[in-house]
């Protein structure tokens, strides 16, 4: 079988290469971002008025500790009742495993097809 | 070539196929075990307590062990094939001789920007510590941080332009102190030595689990963190005097290493810290340690953990330069990237051009993205690195069974780790699509037009038969 | 401008010191050395080397 023989690539070539690459990274760093998307967010849901460490849910020893960090009944506030909402929709589960089942289906199709290609060159059929 | 001495510094590199200039041997296991403690260990000073507040302190131990099985099976998976693969660019070199050149694109796309991400997460912190460290000593306006940022990426990418062997015995230095830094914590707050200050049973109370068993699910999400960055051990490889060896020793102590830590740092730290303090590494607890130093009432404690998170730091970045760097390079060499990025210095004999081109990358993500993006960035990374380790164990082990190629460590229980990482892996990504489901298919969307674009137009220039570089006989069903 | 302010232009300045020097060099390095010698780096080195040893 005769080998592939890859064409050189030129200075202007690579360096586009290398720009489309670092355009597409910062992309998908940066578009959750802009589109507000991204992070999962902390809220109080049931604030107390004129907390005191008993209404906070906070014992004895939890209450020392956050008076030796430094902190009062009002300023641990919101750091004590923040909480996240794990609630989500089934429909947004199954297209996330949709995604990455697709994903891994496209690279190991793809990658089983050059993989045949480099066996068959390097141990010559 | 009979008389060729694999371990010389003058013949190394220059081999048959043509090496004129190639990376220089010149590693120990030390230097294996400190570039993957290095990397991880910053995950115990800063980081893993997201998971306490994604579930509680209980939670996050559990997160902590699970993801130490996790990664158990990582280190035995990878320490098995590196030791037959002892190539720079590790697990890329993996996937490109087990799985396919494409797999092999992605996966060294995931080892960069894992490591690239990690290394910005850091030098962001390093800022955040001497600012910390400006306002302690009196300093009345705000710091900018952004010098002592830069100065952070400069510094370690010029250690690491300037040779390897230095880089990582610095790295041996302040890891070492960085690991005794919690030993000494535990010992000296726990009671062993002097009255102890722990009390879990009262700080728990009426908090054991704040969001139920979905709390624990979702605390894998950074659980990751205690660990993440040991399998990094396997760039290493082709610096390494001898790799069968040194790199399983270097890998599997590490993983010893790091499960003994994230133990004690979290015993230590939820023993002292209420878990909503604990929890919160934004408002509340940026440097877990350090904070529980700080309720020690010890000067000599908190100076020692201060130091500690910094170094901690520093050989996270440290060690994610040389990682990222190495991945980059060996796939400039294969032309899976610009052939441009496949120089060695012909003095330091480093990567040197892959180092400086990821310095820029490294300042974008450390100056212009928060934290916890850049980290989840980092994290699902590294998660689509372990769900590719199960396929590549399993398509290793029926493409070259055992009796046809000698291993330098053979992995027990086959195929169990690798069926128990895939399963971890899905509970992870699960865990994280609870609360950063648009970056984990903003990623995924990332990889697949990568992939595409790779696929038609990038492989071209690749050469087909000759990067299947391994002696190995031909695999079985092909 | 107390001690904190001079470190900071500290930082900037050894930060340029570090960039300029891989700089000067990288670019010493390129025009002194042919782009043959640089990326004449191949993999798998070791494993040849010692399949050769072997007397393969």
């Amino acid at each position: 079988m005769a080998h592939y023989q890859p064409p050189k690539q030129g200075k202007a070539s690579q360096l586009f290469d290398v720009v489309v690459l670092v355009v597409l990274t910062v992309g998908a760093l940066f578009v959750p971002l802009w589109m507000g998307m991204a992070g999962a967010a902390k809220s109080v849901s049931t604030p107390v008025e004129n907390p005191t460490w008993e209404t906070l849910g906070q014992n004895e020893a939890q209450s020392a500790k956050y008076e030796a960090l430094g902190y009062t009944p009002e300023t641990a506030h919101d750091l004590i009742l923040a909480r996240f909402d794990y609630s989500f929709s089934i429909t947004a589960l199954l297209t996330m495993i949709a995604v990455i089942l697709l994903y891994y289906f496209l690279i190991l199709r793809f990658s089983e097809v050059e993989y045949r290609e480099v066996i068959s060159e390097k141990f010559g059929e | 070539m009979a008389d060729v001495d694999i371990t010389s510094q003058t013949m190394d590199g220059m081999g048959p196929h043509g090496t004129k200039v190639g990376l220089l041997r010149v590693l120990g296991p030390a230097h294996v075990w400190a570039l993957g403690v290095g990397i991880v260990l910053v995950g115990e000073y800063m980081g893993w307590n997201f998971a306490v507040g994604k579930g509680g302190a209980y939670a996050a131990l559990i997160a902590c062990w699970f993801a130490g099985i996790l990664y158990s099976c990582v280190a035995m998976i990878d320490s098995e094939v590196t030791s037959t693969v002892a190539s720079a660019g590790g697990q890329y070199t993996q996937a490109k001789h087990i799985v396919g050149p494409l797999m092999a694109f992605n996966v060294g796309l995931y080892l960069v920007f894992a490591y690239t991400m990690l290394e910005a997460a850091n030098a962001i912190t390093a800022g955040y510590l001497f600012s910390v460290v400006a306002s302690m000593t009196g300093h009345a306006d705000a710091l900018d941080q952004r010098p002592f940022i830069i100065l952070v990426i400069m510094f370690l990418a010029w250690l690491n332009y300037r040779g390897v062997l230095a880089t990582l015995t610095f790295n041996l230095v302040i890891t070492s102190i960085a690991f005794l830094a919690i030993l000494v914590l535990f010992l000296s707050t726990s009671g062993v030595i002097g009255t102890g200050i722990m009390e879990h049973a009262a700080l728990f109370e009426g908090h054991e689990l704040p969001y139920g068993w979905i709390g624990v699910l979702a605390a894998m999400h950074f659980g990751l963190w205690y660990y993440l960055g040991i399998e990094g051990t396997t760039q290493a490889a082709e610096e390494v005097r001898s790799p069968a060896r040194a790199l399983p020793f270097g890998t599997l102590a590490g993983i010893m290493t790091l499960l003994i830590a994230a133990t004690l740092t979290w015993y230590v730290c939820s023993g002292v810290l209420p878990w909503e303090f604990l929890g919160d590494g934004v408002n509340g607890s940026v440097a877990p340690l350090f904070d529980t130093a700080r309720l020690s009432g010890s000067n000599a404690l908190i100076w020692l953990l201060g130091f500690g998170t910094l170094f901690a730091t520093l050989a996270s970045a440290n060690g994610c330069i040389n990682d990222a760097s190495r991945a980059w390079f060996a796939m400039g060499r294969d032309k899976y990237l610009p052939g441009w990025f496949g120089a060695v210095h012909p003095k330091y004999r480093t990567p040197y051009r892959a180092i400086i081109f990821l310095v820029p990358i490294a300042l974008i993500f450390a100056l212009g993205a928060p934290l916890d993006q850049v980290i989840t960035f980092s994290i699902l990374s590294g998660l689509l690195g372990y769900t590719f380790m199960p396929l590549n164990i399993i398509l290793f082990r029926r493409r070259w069974p055992l009796e046809t190629i000698k291993r330098g460590y053979e992995h027990p229980f086959h195929p169990v780790p690798a069926i128990t990482l895939l399963t971890l892996c899905g509970v992870t990504f699960f865990a994280v699509f609870l609360g950063y489901g648009t970056q984990l298919v903003a990623m995924i969307g990332f990889y697949i037009v990568v992939s595409l674009w790779f696929h038609f137009w990038r492989y071209r220039f690749v050469n087909r038969g000759a990067q299947f570089t391994m002696p190995w006989p031909k695999p079985r069903g092909y | 401008m107390d001690l904190w302010n001079w470190l900071e232009y500290g930082a900037w300045g050894l930060s340029a010191a570090f960039g300029l020097h891989m700089a000067v060099d990288w670019l010493k390095t390129d025009s002194t050395y042919s782009e043959d010698v640089l990326t004449s780096s191949r993999e798998g080195e070791l494993e040849a080397m010692a399949e050769e040893r072997k007397g393969h």
